[in-house]
């Protein structure tokens, strides 16, 4: 066990280095977004969020890619992805199917 | 020229990698900035553009550090960086946590 934690303390990624603490810190952005979930979905920025599912998608093939390998940036990526994408899902509903919604109830009042 | 262009093509970090589409990728974060600073302070997520501040800081080092290193990666992060302090600083003076205390006297 203690050969294992210095293993992982000597890692050419591991918390000695700026490979550890910059897609730890990039969890930020998935729980930032996960926090907005509560938020309405008026709030949520287009842009912004394309932003976030795009990069997620093509990050998550980046941190295999690069010298040294990083399965903590991989994994940060994938969740910024599937993050990006439902608050995406959450204003598309909103913007596009709630009208219809909201004609049918009109109609029918 | 068409030998500048070949080089680029073929280069480690050229447009056939992800070294390349990663930070491409990445400037839409910068462009997301950008087209938000036409909206009203209340459409900013103070949580979302304080995870980006710290997320822009670190990984500018992180593009220095990684191999092969990635300017164009440095490049949008600091741009990220900038844009995303400005969005931070219009948000902050959105909710109030500018504004200049009246002196105890005015009050």
């Amino acid at each position: 066990m203690a050969s294992k934690l210095q293993a992982f303390w000597n890692h050419p990624a591991g918390p000695k280095t700026i490979h550890f603490w910059a897609p730890t810190f990039k969890w930020g952005i998935s729980i930032a977004n996960v926090a907005d979930f509560a938020k309405p979905p008026e709030k949520i920025s287009y842009p912004q969020q394309v932003a976030v599912a795009c990069t997620g998608v093509i990050w998550s093939r980046y941190s295999m890619v690069i010298t040294p390998k990083n399965w903590n940036l991989f994994s940060v990526n994938v969740a910024m992805a599937g993050t990006g994408l439902y608050q995406l899902s959450r204003k598309i509903r909103k913007d596009y199917f709630s009208d219809q919604k909201d004609d049918v109830a009109s109609l029918e009042g | 020229m068409s030998t500048a262009v070949k080089a680029f093509l073929n280069s480690p970090v050229g447009p056939k990698t992800t070294h390349f589409w990663g930070p491409v990728a990445n400037w839409g974060f910068v462009l997301a900035g950008l087209v938000d600073m036409n909206k009203p302070p209340e459409m900013i997520s103070g949580n979302m553009t304080a995870a980006m501040c710290v997320y822009s800081g670190l990984f500018m080092r992180f593009a220095w550090m990684v191999q092969p290193r990635n300017y164009l990666l440095l490049a949008c992060h600091a741009s990220n960086e900038s844009v995303q302090l400005y969005q931070m600083s219009r948000w902050a003076r959105a909710q109030g946590y500018l504004e200049k205390k009246e002196p105890e006297a005015q009050q």
